[in-house]
């Protein structure tokens, strides 16, 4: 089929497994590929082929553009047909990319403190936020880089190349192989008290279950949070309606919104807690 | 604007159909609720070239549609409980609508309601509305009147909706037909007698896949509607049966992904298609499918597309 403006063919460069299921994918493309901002997303399906039909929603982990190309990486966890298909692919197969799509995080400018609170594979837009932060950095006082990452083990802490040396990493497992003994948010909630809220902001990204959590830790110790939400998506482009959360609408009620259009990217406070 | 497109379509045979009143300069529409209001595929489809818009689905008040999640993939196709989220009627009218006065296409309002009453107010509104070109029924919905039946399952209730909405408006009406029957050509009838003027088919099959780890549906609304090339055999079928039983003409609708896919429906007797789910995995697949249907044309020599709808050839009665 006939690409266009912002359909693109890319040729995978690298993909190799990183933890047990996690796997990084770089994707080569033309240098006129669109620079992604941290917190966007691709539609990522593999070329020439049908079969799994829908294009998977993978979060940009890294973007670079030199001569005559870009490169982008996208970190993923390998959680149904699309991902294990993806996890397979070699050097040289061709993915077919929809993107940079959706919006991504917002850095208020004269930011002094970044938190970042991730969760297991919700470490991948979060890298790409931290790289960002760095280079715009003039001096490595600018802005105090605080990264809270969390997993259920030791072998599944991922990223921790780009993390080590360019934030103050603070490292949290489930069974306690590694780091402090217990959920990521815990951690947080121990710690917050001593980071003072002016000119602070959280950004976030992990399973449904820490960002319930770390809602009730920032409602006791108001810091402004952004996070990334995960959502099925069968276009990624806000036609489908398929990918929507609930969030506080016009009054005292709540509304369906796009995960792909006005997400997914949402301020903390707009997403509407569901009492269960 | 696009030099490519414009020697395309200089070149191309002649593709115009009739449907029911309206005539589109060619045979590919897409399908409601698979292109949202058109804006959202500007940046990738050129809108001129598609022979018609079928807007998301239209009712009297916003609707909040269904809980997340709504959608699964499933073998060649996807399940979707949206619920019919939709602004509503008129903030479509107001803010959506004055978008497609740019474009050289018809514009199709897909309209739907949970009673008749709400179907024609809907119509009423729809059909007083300049740069409307034709409705479109859907009348797979719940009767909330009947028990929640659809009002596309028996032929009385079909008949009623697509009489209560013929009144409302003298606009191309075409009745969208549920394939969750047991004889669709008898819907097509009784909708035939009602005063439609086409009719469209298939709307998705009701379905429903569970994850066995969580021992839960995979949709909040636990069954949904399934779509895309897994369904394709289905909706031709009943397109086959349909075009035989009924003078109106017939627009094919499922799992329709490339350009031999549309072929088939054509060919078939269905005077013009529209293209769904195909539209999520591939952007540009509207004018994909219309730029293969042109080359086929050109390869079998072929000058008008009428000559080729309803050019099924067989050999053998029918039986069943």
């Amino acid at each position: 089929m006939a690409e266009t403006e912002s359909t693109r063919r890319g040729r995978i460069r690298e993909n190799h497994q990183v933890a047990p299921d996690h796997f990084l994918m770089k994707v080569l493309l033309p240098s006129s590929f669109p620079s992604p901002a941290p917190g966007q997303f691709v539609m990522v399906r593999a070329a020439d082929r049908m079969e799994p039909l829908l294009a998977r929603p993978l979060s940009v982990c890294g973007f670079q553009r030199s001569h005559g190309h870009a490169v982008l990486e996208l970190l993923y966890r390998v959680t149904g047909r699309g991902t294990a298909l993806f996890s397979k692919m070699k050097a040289d197969d061709e993915v077919i990319l929809i993107g940079p799509l959706g919006k991504g995080f917002t850095v208020p400018s004269g930011l002094r403190r970044a938190i970042f609170v991730a969760g297991g594979v919700g470490v991948a837009p979060l890298i790409f936020l931290l790289r960002e932060l760095c280079l715009a950095a003039e001096s490595p006082e600018d802005m105090e880089r605080i990264f809270y990452l969390g997993a259920r083990s030791r072998e599944l802490l991922i990223g921790l190349e780009h993390l080590n040396g360019t934030c103050d990493l603070k490292l949290c497992t489930d069974d306690g192989s590694e780091g402090y003994h217990g959920l990521v948010t815990q951690q947080l909630r121990d710690e917050i008290a001593k980071y003072d809220a002016k000119e602070t902001m959280i950004f976030s990204c992990g399973p449904t279950p820490m960002v319930h959590a770390l809602r009730e830790v920032v409602e006791e110790n108001p810091i402004p949070c952004q996070v990334s939400v995960e959502e099925r998506m069968a276009c990624g482009l806000g036609a489908c309606l398929g990918c929507v959360v609930e969030v506080r609408g016009p009054g005292a009620g709540s509304e369906y919104v796009r995960v792909c259009r006005e997400g997914p990217v949402f301020d903390l406070k707009e997403i509407w807690e569901r009492k269960i | 604007m696009n030099p490519a497109s414009d020697k395309k379509r200089t070149a191309s045979p002649d593709l115009a159909v009739l449907v029911g009143g309206l005539t589109l300069k060619n045979p590919v529409m897409t399908a409601s609720g698979t292109f949202g209001y058109g804006q959202e595929y500007a940046p990738f489809v050129d809108l001129n070239r598609l022979g018609a818009v079928v807007v998301k689905g239209l009712s009297l008040e916003t609707r909040a549609g269904n809980p997340p999640p709504r959608i699964m993939e499933t073998p060649s196709g996807m399940l979707n409980a949206v619920g019919l989220q939709n602004i509503g009627v008129r903030d479509f009218i107001a803010h959506k609508l004055p978008f497609f006065r740019q474009y050289d296409t018809k514009v199709i309002a897909n309209i739907f309601g949970e009673t008749i009453d709400e179907y024609r107010r809907v119509a009423q509104i729809v059909g007083g509305t300049s740069g409307i070109h034709a409705i479109e029924v859907n009348i797979s919905c719940p009767n909330v009147k009947r028990g929640g039946i659809s009002f596309g399952a028996t032929p009385e209730a079909a008949a009623e909706v697509t009489r209560g909405v013929r009144d409302e408006t003298d606009l191309p009406l075409i009745i969208k037909l549920t394939p969750n029957v047991t004889d669709i050509t008898q819907i097509a009838l009784a909708v035939e007698e009602a005063g439609a003027d086409a009719l469209s088919l298939i709307n998705t099959l009701t379905g429903m896949s569970v994850d066995i780890e969580r021992r839960r549906p995979h949709l909040a609304n636990i069954t949904g509607g399934l779509s895309g090339p897994a369904i394709r055999p289905v909706a031709l079928r009943m397109v086959w049966q349909v075009v035989r039983a009924v003078k109106l003409p017939v627009i094919g609708i499922g799992g329709i992904t490339t350009a031999s896919d549309a072929l088939e429906f054509l060919i078939t007797g269905a005077k013009a298609v529209q293209i769904g789910t195909a539209s999520f995995i591939q952007p540009t697949a509207a004018t994909d499918i219309l730029d293969g249907i042109i080359d086929y044309m050109a390869r079998h020599k072929i000058g008008k597309i009428t000559d080729l709808i309803g050019s099924l050839i067989t050999d053998t009665e029918v039986r069943c």
